[in-house]
């Protein structure tokens, strides 16, 4: 029996409303199957003012084990530095965190804000957020680059804007049944089974990534993303073409570009006028190149690409 | 009778971050203040970027209604722009969005709301052994059904957009997407297997064909009566219970109902207009206002936001949303005869404060107003009449109503896609004004864009729960939860479940916190009432 419990900053809730999508296993199997107790959850919880109250405090005090502590959101600190603008149960919610953090077996961020801070820390970043162990690519975050849990581990992050409830549901398991020991994070915490392999693994436009055909605009049913949409899926450390969203799609696979929302730069230049659904290049080359290659070889390969992309290439793939 | 200090925080099972405080006398509430504990200042942030920045940002403002966001950002793009959509982005953004809905209604219902039935001031209800049975959580019979099953309609959403929550699919000019066959036919079998593993077995008890069938409150009593399969199905049994319960005597709230209207009709917005938008939605827009009993037509012009009792700098102004600067205060002390949310109090300009949710969305599809092709509806309009006006068990009942016609709805638009027809049609990007508005499931949701020099120069949103859980207005009237809230029962006060019923059934999308006091001065405050 593992006890959970759950909170949530300066959140959308939206990875709770991913989390109940989860099939393998569903959220209600994690608790009549899996042994984990939500202690309290925002959305699914029981209990309500006192009664959570007491529980948050019994937690902090040691009555209460909490094995591990889920934070969804940023974390507010506005204004300066004080939290009052996210308070929770009669107080600031980052004072809440601060506390709990410590008596913890393991805290897991979930989604953006809770990773790297997300929509609310971009800038201007007027709720002063961060997010719980990194501020973009920085470590520290709110509660610091030294930070373990009472099991030793720093946090523990699974980024995306939403997480996908598989990498959610898998890792509460994971480290509910006492498989923490199989969990390789990488330099953002990430799990690596999970952020490895690129967001393109298994996008069904690879063929025309490969023959540089680009998708001339929105609404077809052909061509790579990449070129001239914006999308970030080659340089995007995610599964989402492997394990699929809602059992049946991604976004590049309906047509819409990766934004890279597994990466600390998520949302990319601070979607300044002309960065949305564009890819940036320079002299036709584009700025960011996929992972693990130099512009010299990239040129040379678009020449040769280019001369060798069939005529299939250009036409309606994916055809009614 | 002592004064008793009683704080609830948080309520829970409502989304986001919110305190209610109010006043008991005598075992009932005289007075209430709903507090918005939140602010991450999305307005602020989206100012300077580029114009399409509402459709990545907007969807996260609310995990929960992304696709009511996408769809009004895309909507205020294609009114600023001047853009054309052929008829297929237009049944896509639909389709997105009604799926959307409907995964939220059996969400709600079970997981927010019917939790409460099995609160222990039930106990002596001959209704509450069942209740427990299936509402518990996570190990009700129903509960967990409704939970797996209300993930398949938001299968559809990622065939389209590739994943829910949060897609950016819709595009000023159309949709990202282009489907083909097999997702259409995908989504056939999804949609079915939502009818047949829920909508129709559990929660109805019955076909679609014969609940269509009621058009009145008698029709409603008799479906109720004609079958142990309707008195026994989710529907008939939480229908007894909550009158067995008292769920139908309290938690009324304002009177006036507002809804924009929604899903624009495939062949009658493809040049989208502000002006053209009320004549070309399939869900009308309007307002009842249950004191005249009169249905009136409304624009966004009648939107007005007032900051006197929230935690912004200002001025104590209505202002049009247009005009909005959002300046937060800094230091947010909880005060309340001044400043006490983050929330505006949002107005119309000559009604007042308006409900907003599904049963302002049902009450004015029974008004007779608007175009003769667009969606009519009279049951719950003759339900609010012959019951005596609003309370938590029509509300909650109106939300639930709807997921038959909205299900309806996704059948047409399948069958509406001309798939080798066009998906986006490239817009010239312009400087502008936009407005997008359209209804979450939780009501009406509005966003307004300002693009000057290629940039947003000002952005702002109105929620649902901005109109519901609003603080007090210029004028000093309370909102319309804070009304709803005044007269209720709170039998005890170590469970105010009472105080739950009304904020969940408001489907707040904020996380409550309510604290209670006794009311010293003994004047017993104005209270709504319908007749």
């Amino acid at each position: 029996m593992a006890n959970v419990l759950w909170l949530q900053g300066g959140a959308c809730s939206g990875n709770t409303i991913s989390f109940l999508n989860a099939e393998e296993p569903t959220v209600v199997d994690l608790i009549t199957d899996f042994g984990i107790n939500v202690l309290w959850h925002p959305s699914l919880g029981l209990q309500l003012g006192d009664e959570v109250q007491q529980l948050l405090h019994d937690c902090v005090n040691g009555k209460v084990p909490v094995d591990i502590l889920v934070y969804e959101g940023s974390v507010v600190n506005a204004p300066n530095g004080t939290g009052e603008w996210n308070r929770f149960a009669g107080r600031p919610m980052k004072d809440w965190l601060t506390e709990l953090s410590k008596i913890a077996g393991f805290v897991v961020a979930v989604g953006d804000c809770a990773t790297y801070g997300g929509i609310p820390a971009m800038e201007p970043n007027p709720s002063e957020s961060l997010g719980v162990q990194f501020l973009k690519r920085n470590k520290g975050g709110f509660l610091g680059a030294d930070y373990v849990s009472q099991a030793g581990l720093p946090v523990i992050n699974i980024p995306g804007c939403p997480s996908h409830p598989d990498w959610i549901s898998q890792i509460l398991v994971a480290v509910a049944t006492g498989r923490v020991g199989d969990l390789t994070l990488d330099e953002f915490h990430r799990p690596q089974t999970f952020f490895r392999s690129f967001t393109q693994t298994g996008c069904t436009r690879n063929m025309h990534f490969s023959y540089k055909a680009t998708t001339q605009d929105f609404g077809q049913r052909t061509g790579c993303l990449f070129y001239d949409m914006g999308c970030r899926g080659p340089m995007t450390h995610s599964s989402c073409n492997r394990i699929l969203w809602n059992r049946v799609s991604s976004k590049t696979r309906a047509g819409m570009p990766c934004l890279g929302c597994t990466e600390p730069e998520f949302p990319f230049h601070d979607l300044k006028p002309g960065t949305v659904f564009k890819t940036q290049t320079v002299m036709g080359v584009p700025k960011e190149l996929p992972a693990g290659i130099n512009k010299k070889d990239y040129a040379l390969m678009t020449v040769v690409s280019k001369d060798a992309s069939p005529s299939w290439a250009g036409e309606d793939f994916f055809t009614v | 009778m002592a004064v008793q200090k009683l704080e609830i925080s948080p309520v829970g099972r409502v989304e986001g971050d919110l305190d209610v405080r109010v006043d008991i006398e005598d075992g009932q509430v005289v007075n209430a203040w709903t507090k918005a504990e939140l602010f991450r200042g999305f307005e602020v942030i989206l100012k300077g970027k580029d114009p399409q920045a509402g459709l990545i940002v907007t969807p996260r403002i609310c995990g929960i209604c992304g696709a009511s966001h996408l769809t009004s950002a895309s909507w205020a793009l294609d009114t600023a722009w001047g853009t054309e959509v052929p008829r297929n982005a237009i049944l896509a953004r639909n389709l997105g969005q009604l799926v959307e809905t409907i995964q939220s209604h059996p969400r709600h219902f079970y997981a927010l709301y019917a939790i409460d039935l099995t609160n222990k001031k039930y106990k002596n209800s001959p209704f509450y052994e069942e209740a427990c049975k299936r509402f518990s959580a996570f190990t009700g019979t129903s509960y967990e059904l409704a939970i797996t099953t209300s993930a398949k309609p938001v299968e559809l959403y990622a065939l389209f957009g590739g994943q829910w929550p949060h897609s950016s699919y819709m595009v000023p000019g159309g949709v990202m997407c282009a489907p083909t066959l097999t997702d259409i036919t995908r989504g056939w079998g999804i949609m079915e297997y939502f009818r047949t593993n829920w909508l129709e077995p559990v929660w109805l008890g019955c076909s679609l064909e014969r609940y269509e069938e009621i058009q009145t409150y008698e029709d409603f009593l008799e479906w109720l009566d004609e079958s142990p399969n309707h008195a026994n199905s989710d529907l008939g049994f939480y229908w007894r219970m909550g009158l067995d319960i008292g769920l139908d005597k309290y938690g009324g709230g304002p009177g006036r109902y507002l809804t924009w209207g929604y899903l624009p009709h495939e062949d009658k917005y493809q040049h989208p207009t502000i002006e053209g938008r009320n004549a070309a939605v399939i869900m009308k827009g309007g307002v009842y206002d249950s004191f005249t009993d009169m249905h009136h037509m409304v624009d966004h012009t009648f939107a007005r936001e007032n900051t006197s009792h929230a935690w912004y700098e200002e001025g104590t102004a209505d202002v049009h949303p247009f005009d909005r600067t959002t300046q937060p205060k800094h230091i947010n002390t909880n005060d309340y005869e001044g400043k006490y949310s983050w929330s505006t109090a949002v107005s119309h300009k000559d009604l007042g404060r308006m409900e907003v949710g599904s049963l302002a969305r049902q009450l004015v599809a029974g008004g007779k107003h608007g175009e003769s092709w667009q969606h009519y509806d009279g049951l719950i309009l003759d339900m609010f009449k012959k019951m005596g006006g609003p309370s938590i068990h029509l509300r909650e009942f109106a939300r639930m109503h709807e997921s038959v016609k909205l299900y309806r709805e996704v059948e047409r638009c399948l069958r509406e896609f001309k798939l080798n027809d066009p998906w986006y049609i490239k817009p010239t990007e312009k400087d502008g004004r936009g407005w997008g508005g359209t209804e979450a499931s939780r009501g009406a949701l509005c966003h307004w864009v300002e693009v000057e020099k290629g940039k947003i120069k000002n952005y702002q949103v109105i929620a649902p729960t901005t109109w519901n859980v609003g603080p007090r207005d210029g004028n000093h009237t309370r909102g319309p939860i804070e009304e709803a809230l005044v007269g209720i029962p709170i039998e005890d006060t170590s469970n105010p479940v009472e105080v739950g019923h009304v904020a969940r059934s408001f489907d707040s999308c904020l996380v409550c916190t309510v604290h209670a006091h006794d009311a010293k001065t003994g004047k017993e405050l104005a209270r709504f009432r319908t007749n």
